[in-house]
């Protein structure tokens, strides 16, 4: 080892080739490296171990037992708006929307329903409760909102056929009529039948009329009786009186 | 859904089943499940001749499942403060505990 340090040394220079370093001198003297007794470690490789001790990483702590970060402002999915969009559209245009719960169904007869309300110009719509709820707490139907629980249908319709539409229904046992909406109106099942009942606007409209024209028609007549009375009577006067042969007196006037 | 296909409601000694409820009212929600429950495919194909009817109101009742078997026993559940697994689960041991002493009657008949 000290030739090599000598040779490296040397090799390095003219000028090494005479001075010696005290580090080499002290390791002439002295054990070498590999000892059988203990040897205390040279000062500086004692620093540079100190140094480079090994220090094991601490464990973080499990994330359970740190806070939890705020749930960043929840993304609105862009599906859900646009769905949110269509079911405020439909709810603009239509007249009538009727909220019925949907219990399973076979496909085909699905679409058998379908058919039949697309007759009467009813469009069926599947509507999911998460997506509607807004919709409804900012528009009028408010008080329509404990309704969307468990899975529901939208019946929507411009034209107010409930008659029809009940029919269809009875037939179908699976969709259950819960209330609907007629005309800003919000109405019970008891009351759609009610209101399926009710003649046609045009009809009512007409009885109505006929009912106040009644009165107003028997006036003339009214208030004419007690002249056309008296005349009557006159002309019979004049008939007994010509009857008797010659008017002594003349008619009051 | 999945609470209809996990409990296999055998509905054979049921001749009726009638859910009435007011679904204005906001205590409903397990009745509605439980209605939705009984309508899967499993549960009507153990039985088609059962008739299952939902009578919506709106005087303000309470939910009521009224379920009539073929012996003449009737079960009430109130659901105001029932939730559906419950009701599932008493009507399922119910019927089941009807199968057998069917099962058990038919065997002493026919031995």
């Amino acid at each position: 080892a000290v030739a090599a340090k000598m040779a490296a040394l040397g090799g390095g220079g003219t000028g090494w080739l005479r001075a010696w370093l005290p580090a080499l001198q002290l390791l002439r003297r002295g054990s070498k490296a590999v000892t059988r007794h203990w040897k205390a470690m040279h000062f500086q490789r004692q620093k540079l171990l100190a140094v480079t001790e090994y220090l094991p990483p601490r464990p973080a702590a499990p994330p359970r037992c740190l806070p939890r970060p705020a749930t960043s402002g929840h993304e609105e999915d862009g599906y859900a708006r646009v769905l949110r969009r269509q079911v405020e559209e439909t709810l603009r245009s239509s007249r009538m929307v009727a909220v019925c719960q949907y219990n399973s169904m076979p496909d085909e007869d699905v679409v058998t329903l379908r058919h039949y309300l697309r007759k009467h110009n009813i469009h069926v719509k599947f509507v999911l409760n998460e997506v509607v709820r807004p919709v409804l707490a900012q528009s009028k139907y408010r008080n329509l909102l404990p309704l969307f629980v468990c899975r529901n249908i939208l019946l929507v319709s411009p034209e107010t056929r409930a008659r029809e539409m009940l029919r269809v229904l009875k037939g179908v046992p699976q969709v259950n009529l819960l209330g609907a909406c007629i005309d800003d109106t919000i109405l019970s099942r008891q009351g759609v039948e009610n209101f399926a009942q009710l003649p046609s606007l045009e009809v009512s409209q007409g009885q109505t009329v006929a009912a106040l024209s009644l009165l107003p028609s028997q006036t003339s007549s009214l208030l004419q009786r007690g002249p056309t009375h008296l005349t009557a009577l006159l002309d019979e006067h004049i008939r007994r009186l010509r009857g008797t042969g010659g008017a002594t007196e003349p008619p009051p006037g | 859904e999945k609470m209809a296909s996990k409990m296999s409601v055998v509905l054979r000694p049921v001749k009726s089943i009638v859910v009435r409820f007011c679904p204005f009212e906001p205590n409903v929600e397990s009745t509605r499940k439980f209605l939705q429950c009984i309508y899967h495919k499993k549960i009507q194909a153990t039985n088609t001749n059962c008739e299952v009817t939902a009578d919506v109101r709106h005087d303000g009742s309470e939910p009521v499942v009224d379920v009539t078997f073929a012996d003449g026993d009737r079960l009430i559940m109130k659901g105001a403060n029932l939730t559906t697994g419950e009701m599932l689960s008493a009507l399922e041991s119910r019927c089941n505990a009807k199968d057998l002493k069917e099962e058990q009657k038919n065997k002493k008949k026919n031995p």
